[in-house]
């Protein structure tokens, strides 16, 4: 448990953050429930995709609140709400001249920047990598773009669900002789956000080491190939193509989701030894199935897995999925309830674990917000707080940090330079 | 040869642990020039050693894809972590190690006496690391694990397959990859903190917290009142494969004639059901079956590519064979080729991340035991029939 006797491992670090959609945010996210103050840049033009429109189109796929886009949806959907906070909110017009110089104003005395821009929009901009190093060699800019810096591709857009694709995932996703089935969850978003923590601290201590700072070079389908290293030496030394499996494994039999007493409940069982095969006879209280010599071996059980699968689920019909998660992992065997989002909330493991925060945001109400994948035993993390309103921090981060008067912040906003309010 | 010093290439890590998660974690240290040293019981080895699929010479050797892929760039020491020699031996490699990784059962590291309490004592700056399905401590921390029950606790499978079936997991073992991202990062950040305080700490992290973490939508659109359902996937089947064309609403303005031009049907452009991208998106179902006319006769790259250029967020369903093929990854040298004594080369995916356009060159897995000598010999001063001792396990010498 927390001893927390160390403060927040990444206090006194400043992060300018200009990326949007998924991935990106959920690195800076992370990076600030850790302690870091995260300056999340957008233009009154051109806000973070997640924000959704001015005023939502009909058919509008962004979420709000009981379905209720409110005064001002910009600052109230979801995806907003969920992946930005613990960020302060400033925007700028990097199209204009005054934007720019303020930009590089901001990196001069930040120690990060991050983007998930295509690789050339910065250059465009004329914000790359040695403009702004040259203004602050000490910066660490790090790019979580969609294939890289380099290389032919290096200007594909793309989206948490198109990279399933293009790296590979979707190919071994799916019902087994089935077509390729999408996450839904635009997992390599959250993938990629995890890991974009370990890259730009691994560039803080570059710029420790040196002293001057680096570029960090993500590409997201590089790092989402990364999930499936074992099936390219397959396909190397063997010729083999993985494709899916459907919810089986080849060294664990039986394992897959079963039905349970209520209407589309499920449990997830994996047996992948000798032991937990025992504990599942046990369980079921079919002795005689662990001496059944269709049953014997991972190799047989495998061969008979459509058999196995029946037995298995007549036991879990008459439970609900948490009841049988508990009875197996009573007897040494791998379960897990097949959770939903309704129910992950609730969850008693996770709520007495402290993962969930209380936010109360105050354009969007009450909800639990998911926290961090680790626990540091003594730096502290920080309590979640909600995701800024569209520039709600202007005054203090350009006014405070940069210096401007009230009279410059004014000239800004009258420029549409900053604002709070979107304009398309 | 030009040699690049790595950004850990101070740092020392000691990996106890077996499997995915854990080893994923070491490489990915290991990938940016930390030494790592990786413990396995005699005999079997890690139990990734014997996970399929294997790579075969012609004369009935046989090594793990995983084992081979998971620990690249490790030294390897075998070391019977039941005897009184073996734990010593252990507590003296994490006295001078600044990480160390372990996957034990919560309380198995403690009955070995290498818990963090005790190897805190003597390496005060250690970080160490451990990675459970559920976590130290809480309800389910003896609770077992695998790819699938973190997939189905974490809410990620909820959402995926067909609504008349049963959930689906994300294929291989994904979730457990994750899981090993999510202790590097964890990781980093405790060796920077101890950077500035010298103090290190035990970091605890899980499955089913990674996975919870990694499930955007299912609680946050549940508590916004939108219930996450199962639904078949938006893929257009193109000759050889199978296609996201992108045109609902990623395509920016101006675009849609265009590719009405490039399928041969320039009407379509006119026509009212796909004038704007909601219209697009809210009839995506004849969309598809238009687009899927012109798809049909056309190679999923060319596609890709074409549509790509057009500036649409397009993807194209790669295949592992497809990607080893791909310009990019080629132009990127993204999947470097690497031996293995009585094996021909394989094809292994780089490092993910890349610092000042540096790619990091991997060296091949250990062989069970291949640095006992130099490790415990050398480094440690052991005797060379102490080794032999504590790199047995009943009675079998590896």
């Amino acid at each position: 448990m927390n001893v927390a006797a160390l403060p927040p491992a990444l206090e006194g670090l400043r992060i300018l953050d200009l990326t949007q959609v998924a991935a990106g945010p959920y690195a800076t996210l992370l990076l600030a429930l850790m302690g870091a103050e995260v300056i999340k840049l957008e233009s009154c033009s051109r806000m973070d995709i997640n924000r959704g429109n001015a005023v939502p189109r009909p058919g509008d796929p962004r979420v709000y609140p009981d379905g209720e886009p409110g005064e001002r949806p910009w600052n109230r959907t979801a995806h907003h709400v969920h992946r930005n906070i613990n960020k302060l909110g400033v925007t700028l017009d990097l199209g204009t001249e005054r934007g720019k110089e303020l930009f590089l104003e901001l990196t001069r005395i930040s120690d990060v920047l991050v983007e998930n821009y295509r690789a050339s929009v910065m250059e465009r901009l004329g914000l790359g990598y040695e403009t702004v190093s040259s203004v602050n060699p000490q910066l660490v800019y790090a790019k979580i773009s969609s294939q890289g810096a380099t290389g032919p591709e290096r200007n594909y857009g793309s989206l948490g669900s198109t990279l399933e694709q293009t790296a590979g995932l979707a190919s071994v996703t799916g019902y087994e002789g089935g077509r390729p089935l999408m996450s839904n969850e635009t997992f390599p978003d959250p993938v990629v956000g995890i890991l974009a923590v370990g890259a730009v601290v691994a560039g803080l201590r570059r710029r420790n080491q040196q002293g001057r700072g680096c570029f960090v070079d993500l590409s997201q389908r590089e790092a989402t190939i990364n999930l499936m290293g074992e099936a390219y030496l397959d396909y190397s030394g063997n010729g083999v193509v993985a494709g899916p499996m459907g919810n089986r494994n080849l060294e664990a039999a039986p394992q897959g989701v079963y039905p349970c007493q209520s209407e589309d409940m499920w449990v997830a069982i994996s047996v992948r030894t000798e032991g937990e095969w025992q504990g599942l006879c046990r369980t079921l209280g079919r002795p005689d199935l662990a001496q059944d010599a269709r049953f014997a071996s991972t190799e047989t059980r495998l061969r008979n897995h459509n058999e196995l699968d029946r037995i298995i689920a007549e036991w879990t019909g008459e439970r609900s999925h948490y009841e049988a998660m508990h009875e197996l992992q009573a007897n040494g065997v791998a379960a897990g309830a097949v959770l939903k989002g309704s129910e992950i909330i609730e969850d008693p493991h996770l709520d007495a674990r402290g993962f969930w925060d209380a936010v109360e945001h105050p354009e969007a109400g009450r909800y639990k917000q998911t926290t961090t994948p680790w626990r540091l035993s003594k730096s502290a993390r920080l309590p979640s707080a909600p995701a800024p309103d569209l520039g709600e921090h202007n005054g203090y981060v350009l006014g405070e940090l940069l210096g401007l008067s009230e009279h410059e912040l004014g000239e800004l906003e009258r420029a549409g330079i900053i604002g709070t309010v979107p304009t398309r | 040869m030009e040699h690049v010093q790595g950004v850990l290439s101070d740092v020392r890590v000691l990996d106890l642990s077996q499997g995915v998660s854990g080893p994923f974690c070491a490489k990915l240290l290991g990938g940016m020039g930390a030494e790592v040293i990786k413990v396995e019981p005699p005999g079997a080895g890690d139990v990734s050693r014997s996970m399929g699929p294997f790579l075969a010479s012609g004369d009935g050797q046989r090594e793990s894809a995983f084992f081979l892929y998971l620990n690249t760039g490790k030294k390897g020491v075998a070391l019977d972590l039941e005897s009184p020699l073996g734990q010593a031996a252990v507590r003296r490699l994490a006295h001078d190690c600044d990480v160390l990784v372990e996957s034990f059962p919560p309380g198995e590291a403690k009955r070995l006496g290498l818990d963090y309490a005790l190897l805190e004592s003597v390496n005060p700056g250690l970080v160490y690391t451990s990675i459970t399905p559920f976590g130290q401590w809480g309800p389910y921390a003896e609770y077992k694990g695998s790819d699938l029950v973190a997939q189905a606790v974490g809410a990620l499978m909820c959402t995926i397959g067909m609504p008349d079936r049963e959930p689906l997991k994300i294929g291989g073992e994904t979730a457990l990859y994750t899981t090993g991202m999510s202790a590097f990062s964890a990781t980093m950040i405790a060796l920077y903190a101890r950077d500035i305080s010298g103090e290190g700490q035990q970091v605890d992290v899980s499955d089913m917290e990674t996975i919870s973490v990694a499930q955007i939508h299912s609680s946050i659109h549940f508590q916004f009142g939108r219930t996450p359902a199962r639904r078949e996937s938006n893929l257009v089947a193109a000759k050889d494969g199978w296609v996201s064309p992108g045109l609902e609403t990623g395509a920016p303005e101006g675009t849609w004639p265009r590719v009405c031009e490039l399928m041969g049907t320039p009407e379509l452009a006119e026509d009212e059901r796909f004038a704007t991208p909601e219209a697009r998106r809210e009839n995506q179902q004849e969309l598809r079956e238009v687009v899927g006319r012109w798809a049909a006769g056309l190679p999923k790259e060319e596609i890709y590519h074409t549509l790509q250029g057009m500036r649409t967020i397009t993807g194209y369903v790669a295949t592992v064979a497809d990607l080893v093929n791909s310009r990019q990854m080629k132009d990127r040298e993204f999947f470097q080729s690497i031996g293995f004594p009585g094996l021909p080369d394989a094809l292994y995916p780089g490092h993910p991340v890349r610092i000042d356009g540096e790619i990091q060159a991997q060296s091949r897995a250990p062989m069970l035991g291949e640095h006992n000598r130099e490790i415990l010999g050398q480094r440690l001063g052991y005797g060379r029939e102490q080794v032999e001792e504590m790199t047995r396990q009943n009675g079998k010498q590896c």
